[in-house]
């Protein structure tokens, strides 16, 4: 039941909205299915070393938000979500995605050019099968 | 989910040299409480106050929502404590002494016992008396937890430990904390355990609580800014901790607002960087102490 999430120590981001993020990207991802049972909020909590306090912020989050439901006494699931929120909810991975990675740029002092370079070049990187 | 599991009202203990308290102090089910502060800062005593082994001078303690008065020897089967309390019975074996203290507890699981006899590695047909500090560590520790409490009581269990050990302790708190609705009070002096199975940091010094936060309160709003120049405003800033040069850097504990008031002086932000919980807790406790 070992969830591939990563806290990242360097992120300017919260900790229990990076959670929230990767979560939701593994269920809009279809790495987790409808009915996946998801860790406590203890158990998560342990593997990324941080309190429950924020594990249970980032998973009210998600519930209230129709991805997981906690059934009592049985534990926490994927929920069923419908196409259109699925689709929404990619999309808004990958953009904010994106506005972390141009601020990174910007904060290296990357002009709105330097990025556009570097992101046709990585796509031309993994055209050709190939990393940076 | 929120409620509270041990609560403690101006809880004061008054001696000759020394004042405990006021404490005020909640530990919510299902959480874990690190304890720290320096030796002599009134850990022990607040641990002996929470088991009513000591009596206050005013103030008071509810467990499960009672108090000891009510209904001590129902309470204390819930409990596993360590804390010192095994000295006066150092003739005794270690199996003797786990038949005395088992006869407490109608939970005693003699089946976990055998098995973390054998984890720790101890002979079980020695005199307590006679075990190294660190091997009574280990039978505290044992003890404690061998007839499943809800709510554990931990006066360093690491000190003096070797480090295998302690790893084993860690793995064998984690494993407690994922029981349902089990809480820990743990006073360490092992910023690895904190990381790695407390949630709430409560700071004792001089007999008083004098911060209490959320774990990764630091990581969220406390941080190193690497800037172009000071001005006098931002020396004087209120979230600014620390001012240093070469290069000029400040520690502040509130990232947000300090990089927002950055902006506004117009002054450059070279980099910025998160603080450890190591360097978080070592300015945290720093600052109080300096503003006394």
């Amino acid at each position: 039941m070992k969830l591939p999430i990563r806290v990242s120590e360097e992120s300017r981001e919260p900790i229990y909205h990076q959670i929230e993020t990767q979560v939701k990207s593994l269920i809009v991802g279809g790495q987790l299915p409808p009915g996946t049972p998801l860790p406590s909020i203890r158990v998560l909590s342990n593997d990324l070393q941080c309190s429950v306090i924020t594990t249970r912020r980032a998973y009210q989050n998600l519930e209230s938000n129709g991805f997981i439901k906690t059934v009592q006494g049985k534990g926490t699931f994927v929920k069923e979500i419908e196409t259109i929120k699925m689709e929404e909810t990619k999309q808004k991975v990958v953009i904010d995605a994106f506005v972390r990675a141009v601020e990174q740029a910007e904060q290296v002092g990357c002009s709105s050019e330097d990025i556009r370079r570097i992101f046709k070049e990585v796509m031309e990187n993994k055209r050709n099968g190939g990393g940076l | 989910m929120t409620s509270s599991l041990l609560t403690t009202n101006e809880l004061t203990k008054k001696y000759k040299k020394f004042t405990l308290g006021p404490i005020d102090l909640k530990v919510e089910t299902g959480t874990a409480v690190a304890i720290v502060g320096a030796n002599g800062s009134g850990k022990s005593t607040f641990f002996r106050l929470l088991m009513n082994l000591i009596q206050p001078n005013s103030g008071s303690v509810h467990v499960f929502n009672q108090t000891f008065g009510e209904n001590e020897a129902e309470i204390k089967k819930k409990i596993g404590y360590a804390g010192e309390l095994l000295e006066p019975f150092g003739h005794l074996t270690i199996r003797e002494l786990a038949n005395f203290v088992s006869f407490w507890y109608p939970n005693w699981d003699q089946r976990y016992f055998r098995y973390l006899i054998k984890r720790y590695q101890i002979d079980d047909s020695n005199k307590y008396a006679k075990c190294s500090k660190g091997m009574k560590k280990k039978v505290e520790f044992i003890l404690s937890l061998t007839h499943h409490p809800t709510l554990l009581i931990l006066d360093e269990p690491s000190a003096g430990v070797d480090i295998i050990s302690q790893k084993k302790m860690k793995e064998d708190l984690i494993q407690f904390m994922e029981g349902v609705n089990r809480s820990l009070i743990l006073a360490t002096h092992s910023i690895d355990e904190v990381k790695s199975i407390c949630d709430w940091i409560t700071v004792f010094h001089e007999g008083k609580i004098i911060q209490a936060f959320d774990k990764d309160e630091i990581f969220e709003k406390w941080g190193r800014i690497w800037v172009s120049e000071v001005t006098d405003e931002i020396r004087e800033h209120p979230n600014v901790i620390e001012v240093s040069s070469s290069p000029l850097q400040i520690v502040t504990n509130d990232l947000r607002k300090l990089e927002n008031d950055l902006k506004n002086e117009h002054i450059q932000i070279t980099h910025v960087q998160r603080l450890t919980l190591e360097e978080g807790l070592e300015y945290l406790i720093g600052t109080e102490l300096t503003a006394d």
